[in-house]
């Protein structure tokens, strides 16, 4: 294998690490802010089941990566470079401000961007992209009716219950397997795109056929940097996550978390890359408008939402440049 | 009407609009958006309710 392309699938899996490091948030915001689990047995517990997820899920949502954002002819190493570049930067560039958006929209846009610096619109595949597009709509939508059905079926059974204390006892237990749920479909949904991206990489380099499946050491190695990556992951995030949007209770975190690991269940299995911060963002301000539409921080909200528009711009921004400098220096 | 029940209602019709571009995908965007319809409904009875009360 050329060092190019070693040089390359170490930046798709230092892209897998930042994911992982920026989406940490998502899988223990809740647990930590109800003080469940503290936060460093929080992250080892969300590791984990990132990590096992690859025991659980096929690879649909890596095919979609590698096939249906941009044609085959047009990806070579500089372009998935450069893809990577721009998502690895505006994922860090929204790190630093503690902006939940998706890395998984970062990448779409990254690719799109080097792609069409490289040979122009037409490249982009109109049905691939329309999916993902109907889906950064559909995805929070979902996962907030999630929410907020569980938060109310919940309320419903357990109306008549007066031990408050057992009770909130019983949530946070159930918190732990709401958590590792939501790991699980976040490691399926998440490292499924690095899989598709060091496949398409492959594909284009001649050491995988173009109808080939995921290799069994890309499929480890993605799941192993996502783990490590919300190993150290960020704590400027699960603030705004946690704490920011709704104040949580052990029994909205469960609901909440439910709700986003079923919406990552059925679209991981479904093939479809959604974002899994757009889904957990979702299902909290469900939980919140079960209580009422005020408790949930609409301005906060709406930063997150305008966070989420600019991401795919932002990505194919930057790595539109990257693609033209690497093309310029090489 | 209560703001919950119309931010429902707005997201029924977000759904609903993306029915004709959604492909394969119409019968999601659909059943999200009945969701929203009853969830929508059930927001706005619960207000009346409570002011009844």
């Amino acid at each position: 294998m050329e060092l190019s392309v070693i040089l390359v699938i170490a930046v798709a899996l230092a892209f897998d690490y930042v994911n992982g490091f920026h989406d940490a948030a998502n899988s223990i915001a809740t647990v930590v802010s109800t003080r469940v689990l503290s936060p460093r047995i929080a992250v080892l517990w969300a590791a984990f089941f990132n990590f096992a997820a690859f025991l659980v899920f096929g690879d649909a949502v890596a095919a979609t990566i590698a096939n249906d954002v941009v044609t085959q002819d047009v990806l070579s190493i500089g372009v998935i470079f450069a893809g990577l570049v721009g998502a690895i930067l505006w994922d860090l560039i929204t790190f630093w401000f503690g902006l939940p958006t998706s890395s998984s929209h970062a990448l779409v846009g990254g690719m799109a961007g080097a792609a069409v610096a490289k040979a122009g619109f037409g490249v982009l595949i109109t049905e691939g992209l329309r999916k993902i597009g109907i889906f950064i709509v559909l995805s929070p939508l979902i996962g907030l009716a999630m929410g907020l059905i569980i938060t109310l079926t919940i309320f419903w059974v357990f109306h008549r219950n007066r031990n408050v204390e057992r009770l909130n006892r019983g949530f946070r237990t159930g918190q732990l397997a709401s958590a590792a749920a939501f790991s699980l479909g976040h490691g399926a949904n998440d490292a499924q795109k690095t899989m598709g991206i060091i496949l398409a990489l492959l594909i284009a380099s001649d050491h995988a056929a173009p109808d080939a499946s995921t290799p069994l050491w890309v499929v480890l190695a993605a799941h192993t940097a996502i783990g490590l990556g919300t190993l150290t992951g960020g704590w400027r995030i699960v603030k705004t996550m946690g704490s920011k949007i709704t104040r949580l209770q052990p029994v909205g975190g469960v609901a909440a978390e439910s709700g986003a690991a079923i919406t990552l269940f059925a679209t991981s299995a479904a093939g479809i890359p959604v974002s899994t911060t757009h889904t957990i963002t979702g299902a909290i301000v469900g939980v919140g408008a079960a209580r009422r539409l005020s408790a949930v921080r609409w301005g906060v909200a709406g930063r997150v939402v305008w966070a989420w528009v600019l991401t795919i711009p932002g990505a194919f921004g930057i790595s539109w440049l990257t693609f033209l400098l690497v093309d310029l220096l090489s | 009407m209560d703001n919950r029940a119309v931010f429902f209602f707005g997201a029924a019709v977000a759904c609903m609009l993306l029915v004709p571009v959604s492909d394969g995908y119409a019968w999601v965007s659909a059943t999200v958006a009945a969701v929203y319809v009853l969830l929508g409904l059930g927001s706005w009875l619960d207000a009346r309710s409570h002011r009844r009360l």
